[in-house]
């Protein structure tokens, strides 16, 4: 049997605001495709440690900017893609933080691509067209 | 977010509801080092109510940490749902926060 792809989209502006919106979108979303509650908040975390660093770090200007959030679902397959025309930025080469550390060690911060990357399959980076275009993909089978 | 602040004899008890994200994590933080900069020696923190937690609360969680292990204090933290101590085990929290399984134990602890 071949799959059906539903695709949904959001539109949002670069404002750290914003991300109670994608909460609420992706708790709509969850709840057509019948996310169970764990999968939504981990989806939750992944795209609000990605938009966090592009909204806070990717714009040199003060001016409004689009990002935009595509979800896909093939089957078990779940693709996230997030699109955005901040300065070039490919969280694959941050290194992975040493988490056996001690608490006195332990550096505060750089846990959020980290995040992203234990909680998601894949996770691609491609600049296209002077844009950064991160795709994530999770096999999402109950 | 809603915070809840208890100062007993020997140590403070923290209540933490809701979501813990980028924008309030600054709030928290604020009302977290409010009790540390108050004096206080042991701070159990009530994670019950928690259901969202993202890398910007995680830090808030550290940095408390860092000042208890410091001043030889104590912060413990109970009760956390399934899907809080997941994030704690793959970011290596785990094994660095006392976590007890209720809030007794914590106190006691």
């Amino acid at each position: 049997m071949e799959n059906i792809t539903e695709v949904k989209k959001l539109l949002i502006d670069n404002q750290i605001d914003e991300l109670s919106r994608v909460a609420t979108w992706l708790e709509e979303l969850g709840e057509e495709w019948e996310f169970p509650m764990s999968l939504v908040l981990s989806l939750n975390l992944v795209l609000e440690e990605a938009l966090t660093n592009t909204i806070l770090y990717g714009y040199e200007d003060k001016l409004r900017h689009s990002i935009e959030i595509l979800f896909s679902k093939s089957g078990d397959l779940l693709k996230v893609s997030i699109v955005d025309d901040g300065l070039a930025y490919d969280p694959t080469t941050k290194p992975d933080p040493d988490i056996t550390l001690s608490v006195e060690d332990r550096p505060i911060g750089g846990l959020g691509v980290f995040l992203i990357k234990k909680i998601m399959d894949t996770v691609e980076y491609q600049r296209i067209e002077n844009k950064n275009h991160l795709t994530l993909t999770k096999n999402i089978k109950p | 977010m809603n915070v809840e602040i208890l100062a007993a004899a020997d140590y403070s008890l923290v209540t933490v509801e809701g979501r813990v994200d980028t924008t309030n994590a600054n709030e928290f933080e604020k009302s977290m080092l409010s009790v540390v900069d108050g004096g206080a020696t042991k701070i159990v923190l009530d994670c019950a109510g928690l259901n969202y937690i993202s890398s910007s609360g995680l830090r808030v969680f550290l940095i408390v940490q860092k000042k208890m292990i410091a001043i030889k204090g104590k912060f413990a933290l109970c009760c956390l749902q399934p899907e809080i101590k997941e994030i704690f085990d793959i970011s290596g929290f785990s094994s660095i926060f006392s976590i007890y399984a209720d809030k007794e134990a914590a106190i006691k602890g």
